[in-house]
C-alpha cells in the first residue's frame, strides 16, 4: 500500500513534466508550421556542462523540451536534427535574476482628486502587492527577443510600478501565443522598491519605510484574525478581505522572498534593516554599490542579484594645463570606477554567490559589460555561474535549470567562440527545447536595421513644450560598431545625455533617459512614430505623472 | 615629500583605515591622553595645565601630570583649549530625505531610515569641533517624524554605526507658516494657526482612543480576541503621551509657543524643546516654568514674515530667565563655526564664557536627553572632545582636533584635500566648490518637490 502510494505520488510529480514539453512531436499539425523534429543533437562541440566543467568534442542532445544526454559517448537519436558543433561552444541557457523582460509598462494612472490624505488609494500610492506581473506580460514585447539573442532563456520578470508593484514570475524567453505559455513558475517573489507616489503618501524613503513596517505588522494581525475565524467563526467579527495584506502572508511565512530593488548601498542597508526588524527572506536586487556590504553579506542569509549596469569608464580631461587638483580628482574617480568593477570578482572570491539582474541595463550593453567584468577580475567560470547556477539557486530552480545535466529544461546557448570573448557570437539559443537560430555572418553583426539606417540615423532637432517653456536640442543617432546608439543634447546648455533602451521598429521610436532633479534621478520616457523626416510623440515622466508632446525633425545634413 | 604626495598618503591611510573597519554595527572607541591643556569643562570651571585621559572611549581621568598608560596616544595640547565636542540640536546634514511632507501627521516616519554616513558635511562639521548632531525631520507638516541623534563617526558606512546609541527618541513638530502654507496650497487643514492647534489636539485625542483599544485588547484574556487596527502613526503618538519621545517643535511666534505649552499641559506631555523660537524671549518665564527648552539662532531672522520680530539677545534673555537654551545651525555651513555663533551671545547679552559655551554643549545635550553622556568634560562621560587653538569664543579660534569616543576623526595637521568617502564614477569634474549655497536650508526639502509638482500641473 505504501509502495503504491509512493508510486502514485511519483506519477503525480512526473505528470506535469509531460505537459511542459507542450510541443510533443506526436501531435499532428494541420497548419504544417511546426518544426519537423523536437530532437536536436549538437555534436563534437566544446560543452560547458556547468561552470568549470568543460567537455571537449562532446555531444549534447535536447529532446522534447529537456536535455536528454550529454557527454563524449552519446548515441544520437534517429529523429535528431544534427548540428555539427566542431567550432561551437555550448553553455547552459542563461538566467536573468531580475528584469522587466516581457512586461509592458502600464498606462499612467489618472491622478485622483483628493491625494492629500494620510492614506491615499492603494493603487495610486503604489501598494499593489496582490498584483501579478502576468497582467503586464506581452508575448510580442521586443525585450524577449533581444534578451534571448544574448543567450538568456529564463527571466525572473517583475512588474512595473511604485513601492509594491506586485509579484514576479519566472518566464521562459520563448515565442508563444499567449502570455500564460511563457510561465515557468508563477508569482515566485514579492517585488518592492524605494519608489514613492508622486505628490502622495508615501512620497519618499521616509514614508515608504514606515508604510512597509505598518503593512507587514498589520498583515500579521490580519492573518491571525483570519485563522481564528476559519477555525470557528462564532462570535468573531468577519475579517475584511484585504488583498494587499494577504499578499504579505507568504512573506511572513517565509515561503516567498522579498526582492528589494536596491541600487545603492543606502537602499540596500534600508532593506537589510527592514529584514532585521521584521524577519523575511531578502534578496538584494539590482545591487550596484555592493562593495560596502561584502563583509555583512558573507555572514548573513541575504541573497544578492548584482546589477549588470556598469558605469561608463571615466575619460580624462585633455586639457594640457589641467590643475593638480583636477588630476587628483580624476584619479579618485578612476579608483571609484575600478572599485565598482572589481567587486564582482571579490564577491565570488569571498563566497557570496550572486546572480545578475539586467533590470536597469540596456540589452545593447549586456555582453560588453560581461566582458568588462571578466577583464576586471571576475573569472569566466564565476561569470557563467552568475548567469546560470547561482541565479538558478537564488530563484529556487536549481533542480530544473542552470546546467546542461540530463533531465533539466532544454535551455542552452551555442556560440562561435567562448562567450566572454569579444568576437564571440551567439549562433543558437535553445529555450524549452526549441531552437532559435541567429545569423552570425559579418554583415549581420550590425544590430542596426536597414530601416534605422535609412530613416533614423543622423541628427534630429527636437522640441518639448514643458510647463517652463519650449526646450530644444538635438538627438544624434549613430551606428556605433553595429549598435544603435543615441545622444541627447540640450540647447539650454545642460550636459549631454545617453539614450537608454533605444528601440526603433516599424517606424516606432522609443528610448528613455535619466536626468538629475536635485539629487533625485528622474526618468523620462520618449515614445512616438516616425514618418519620413518628422517625429511625433510624447515624453512621459512617471515621477511627476505627466506626459507632454514632443516633436522632432530630421536635419538635412 | 611634497604636499601632493602627503595628501595622497593621508588619503591612502584613510582608505586603509576605512577598509579594515568592521562593517557590523560596532562602534570604534579609542584611547588618548591630552596633555597640558586649558580645559573648559563647562560643569567644573576652566582648568589650566590639565591632562584629560580617555580610555576605551570614556573620559577616565582629569588631572595634572597624568601617567601615560601603555600604548595610549599622547597629544601635546600646551597652549591649546580643550572643550566638550560641540552638539548641534538642529541639523539636516547626513540625511537623504528630510520631509515626508505628503500628509500633515507623519509621526510614523523615522530619520533613522535616511541617515547618510557618506555625506561630506559630516567631515566639515567635525572640522568645526562638532561631535554630535540632532538630525531633524523637516517642518513641512504639523507632526513630522522621529528625528535621530547621531555621533559624527566619519568613515563608517553603515548608517547604524552613526547612531548615538542609547539616546532617547525625539520627534519634530512644526507650527506656523510652513505647515499652513502647504495646506493652503492644497485646500486642506490646517490653513491657520488655529487649525494647527486643532490638528494637534485631534491627533492626541485619537492616540488616547487608540491606546485605550489596545490596552483593552492586551488586558483581554480570551483566546478568541481580535487585535484592533495597528497603526504606527498612533503608536508613536501614544509614546509621546507616555513621555518616551522628546518633542522638538519648529516655531517662531510667542503666541504659537504659548499655545503649544497649553496643549501639552492639557495632555500631560512634559519633554519639549522649541526650535528656532525667535520670539521665545517674550515668553521666557512661561517656558522656564514649564521646563521647556529653546534651541535658537544667534542672529538670523527676517527670512519670512513670521520671523521679523527677532533679537540677537534671544539666547541671553532665555538663559537669564532659567530656560535651557542652545544655539543651533540648521545649516551645513553654520555648523562649521557654532563656536562663533555662541560667542555672539557675549556681544549681545553678556553671557559668561561658560554660559556661552553651554549653549553649544551641555544645553543641547540636555535638550536631547544625552547630558549623562556628553556635553561637558567630566570623568565617566564619553570622550567626545574638541581641541582649539585660541579660546573657542575668540574670533581667532581654530579647531585643530576632534575626537568622538576617543577616536580622532579630524586633525588639522593631516587634513587631506579630498575627504570624500564615496565618489561617483560617472561624475563630471568641475571647478571645486568648497561650499554649495543651494544646499543650505533643508527645512523644507522634499516638501519643495511637491511644490514643483503643483507648479508643473497648474
Amino acid at each position: 500500500m505504501k509502495l503504491l502510494l509512493r508510486n502514485v505520488l511519483k506519477l503525480a510529480l512526473l505528470l506535469p513534466l509531460l505537459f511542459i514539453s507542450h510541443n510533443l512531436a506526436a501531435q499532428s499539425d494541420y497548419t504544417g508550421q511546426s518544426y519537423p523534429t523536437q530532437t536536436f543533437a549538437i555534436t563534437n562541440a566544446t560543452i560547458v556542462q556547468s561552470p568549470g566543467m568543460v567537455l571537449d568534442s562532446a555531444t549534447v542532445v535536447i529532446s522534447n523540451g529537456l536535455i536528454s544526454a550529454v557527454g563524449t559517448d552519446v548515441s544520437i537519436p534517429s529523429d535528431a536534427e544534427v548540428i555539427d558543433g566542431g567550432e561551437l561552444f555550448v553553455y547552459p541557457g542563461f538566467i536573468d535574476g531580475m528584469s522587466n523582460t516581457g512586461a509592458v509598462r502600464p498606462e499612467q494612472m489618472e491622478r485622483p482628486d483628493n491625494l492629500f490624505t494620510p492614506n491615499p488609494p492603494n493603487d495610486y500610492a503604489g501598494i499593489t502587492p496582490e498584483e501579478s506581473v502576468i497582467g503586464q506580460l506581452d508575448v510580442t514585447e521586443n525585450s524577449i527577443t533581444s534578451m534571448r539573442k544574448l543567450g538568456f532563456t529564463i527571466s525572473h520578470t517583475v512588474p512595473y510600478g511604485r513601492m509594491l508593484p506586485g509579484s514576479g514570475s519566472l518566464i521562459l524567453l520563448s515565442d508563444e501565443k499567449a502570455s500564460y505559455d511563457l510561465l515557468l513558475k508563477q508569482d515566485v517573489s514579492m517585488f518592492t522598491q524605494f519608489s514613492g507616489a508622486p505628490g502622495a503618501y508615501p512620497g519618499n524613503t521616509l514614508g515608504i519605510m514606515a508604510k512597509w513596517r505598518n503593512l507587514f505588522t498589520q498583515a500579521g494581525y490580519n492573518k491571525e484574525h483570519e485563522q481564528l475565524y476559519a477555525g470557528n467563526p462564532g462570535g468573531i467579527q468577519r475579517p475584511q478581505q484585504d488583498l494587499a495584506l494577504q499578499a504579505f502572508y507568504p512573506v511572513i511565512d517565509k515561503t516567498k522572498a522579498v526582492f528589494y530593488h536596491t541600487n545603492s548601498m543606502l537602499e540596500a542597508r534600508r532593506a537589510m534593516k527592514l529584514k532585521d526588524e521584521l524577519g523575511f527572506n531578502l534578496v538584494l536586487s539590482d545591487l550596484e554599490e555592493g562593495w560596502f556590504l561584502l563583509e555583512d553579506l558573507q555572514e548573513s542569509d541575504i541573497k544578492v542579484l548584482m546589477s549588470l549596469n556598469l558605469p561608463d569608464e571615466p575619460e580624462l580631461s585633455e586639457d594640457e594645463e589641467k590643475s593638480d587638483e583636477t588630476v587628483q580628482l580624476e584619479e579618485r574617480r578612476q579608483e571609484a570606477y575600478d572599485r565598482f568593477l572589481s567587486q564582482y570578482g571579490e564577491f565570488k572570491e569571498a563566497g557570496v554567490a550572486y546572480g545578475f539582474s539586467t533590470m536597469g541595463t540596456s540589452s545593447n550593453n549586456i555582453k560588453g559589460n560581461l566582458e568588462k567584468l571578466v577583464a576586471s577580475g571576475l573569472s569566466e567560470d564565476m561569470a557563467l555561474a552568475a548567469l546560470t547556477t547561482d541565479a538558478a539557486e537564488i530563484l529556487g530552480i536549481g533542480d530544473i535549470a542552470g546546467t546542461l545535466d540530463p533531465g533539466k529544461i532544454g535551455n542552452a546557448v551555442v556560440t562561435t567562440a567562448p562567450y566572454f570573448q569579444e568576437d564571440s557570437k551567439v549562433k543558437y539559443v535553445f529555450v524549452d527545447g526549441e531552437k532559435y537560430e541567429f545569423d552570425t555572418s559579418e554583415s549581420a553583426s550590425s544590430e542596426v536595421s536597414e530601416e534605422a539606417e535609412e530613416l533614423l540615423l543622423g541628427t534630429w532637432d527636437y522640441s518639448i513644450s514643458t510647463p517652463q517653456g519650449l526646450q530644444t536640442g538635438q538627438w544624434i543617432f549613430t551606428n556605433d560598431g553595429g549598435t544603435l546608439t543615441g545622444l541627447i543634447t540640450s540647447d539650454a546648455g545642460g550636459p549631454d545625455n545617453d539614450m537608454n533602451n533605444l528601440t526603433f521598429l516599424d517606424g516606432n521610436l522609443t528610448f528613455d533617459f535619466d536626468f538629475d532633479a536635485g539629487g533625485q534621478s528622474v526618468q523620462v520616457i520618449i515614445t512616438g512614430d516616425l514618418s519620413d523626416t518628422q517625429f511625433n510623440g510624447e515624453a512621459s515622466v512617471e515621477a511627476f505623472s505627466m506626459s507632454i508632446p514632443v516633436t522632432a525633425t530630421k536635419s538635412p545634413n | 615629500m611634497n604636499r601632493f604626495d602627503m595628501n595622497k598618503l593621508s588619503l591612502l591611510i584613510l582608505l586603509l583605515l576605512f577598509c579594515t573597519q568592521p562593517l557590523k554595527a560596532q562602534v570604534s572607541t579609542g584611547d588618548v591622553l591630552i596633555k597640558n591643556a586649558t580645559v573648559i569643562t563647562i560643569t567644573d570651571g576652566t582648568l589650566e595645565n590639565t591632562d584629560v585621559l580617555v580610555e576605551d572611549g570614556k573620559i577616565t581621568r582629569i588631572g595634572n601630570s597624568l601617567r601615560t598608560p601603555n600604548g595610549v596616544m599622547e597629544v601635546d595640547a600646551t597652549g591649546k583649549y580643550v572643550m566638550p565636542g560641540i552638539i548641534d540640536a538642529h541639523s539636516h546634514i547626513a540625511g537623504t530625505s528630510i520631509n515626508e511632507g505628503t500628509s500633515q501627521v507623519t509621526a510614523e516616519v523615522q530619520m533613522a531610515d535616511v541617515v547618510d554616513p557618506l555625506d561630506i558635511s559630516i567631515y566639515r562639521a567635525l572640522a568645526g569641533g562638532v561631535t554630535a548632531i540632532h538630525l531633524l525631520h523637516g517642518s513641512a507638516n504639523v507632526i513630522g517624524g522621529e528625528s535621530e541623534t547621531l555621533k559624527l563617526r566619519y568613515g563608517v558606512t553603515n548608517p547604524q554605526d552613526m547612531m548615538f546609541e542609547g539616546a532617547p527618541r525625539t520627534i519634530k513638530f512644526a507650527l506656523g507658516e510652513n505647515p499652513t502654507r502647504g495646506a493652503r496650497a492644497r485646500g486642506i487643514q490646517p490653513q491657520s494657526r488655529m487649525g494647527v492647534e486643532a490638528m494637534l489636539r485631534n491627533s492626541f485625542r485619537e492616540a488616547q482612543i487608540y491606546k485605550q483599544k489596545w490596552d483593552e485588547y492586551r488586558a483581554d484574556n480570551s483566546r478568541r480576541k481580535v487585535a484592533p487596527t495597528y497603526d504606527r502613526r498612533m503608536e508613536t503618538l501614544v509614546d509621546i503621551l507616555e513621555g518616551d519621545v522628546l518633542v522638538h517643535c519648529h516655531s517662531y511666534r510667542a503666541d504659537e509657543i504659548y499655545m503649544l505649552l497649553n496643549v501639552f499641559k492639557d495632555f500631560g506631555i512634559e519633554k519639549l524643546t522649541f526650535q528656532h523660537a525667535n520670539e521665545a524671549y517674550k515668553v521666557a518665564p512661561e517656558l522656564a516654568e514649564f521646563g521647556a527648552g529653546a534651541s535658537v539662532f544667534s542672529d538670523w531672522w527676517a527670512y519670512k514674515l513670521e520671523v521679523y520680530y527677532s533679537t540677537a539677545y534671544n539666547a541671553a534673555i532665555l538663559t537669564n530667565n532659567g530656560v535651557t537654551t542652545s544655539i543651533n545651525s540648521d545649516s551645513g555651513e553654520l555648523i562649521r563655526h557654532l563656536f562663533h555663533e555662541a560667542a555672539k551671545s557675549q556681544k549681545y547679552g553678556g553671557l559668561t564664557d561658560e554660559e556661552a559655551l553651554a549653549l553649544i554643549t551641555l544645553n543641547p545635550a540636555k535638550q536631547l536627553g544625552i547630558d549623562n553622556r556628553v556635553g561637558s568634560i567630566e570623568e565617566g562621560k564619553d570622550g567626545d572632545i574638541a581641541i582649539f587653538e585660541g579660546h573657542p569664543l575668540s574670533v581667532y579660534a581654530i579647531p585643530v582636533m576632534t575626537f568622538v569616543d576617543g577616536v580622532k576623526y579630524f586633525d588639522r595637521e593631516t587634513d587631506a584635500d579630498d575627504q570624500r568617502l564615496y565618489v561617483d564614477p560617472e561624475s563630471t569634474i568641475e571647478v571645486v566648490q568648497i561650499f554649495d549655497a543651494d544646499e543650505q536650508h533643508k527645512c523644507m526639502q522634499d516638501a519643495e518637490a511637491i511644490n514643483l509638482y503643483e507648479f508643473l500641473n497648474n
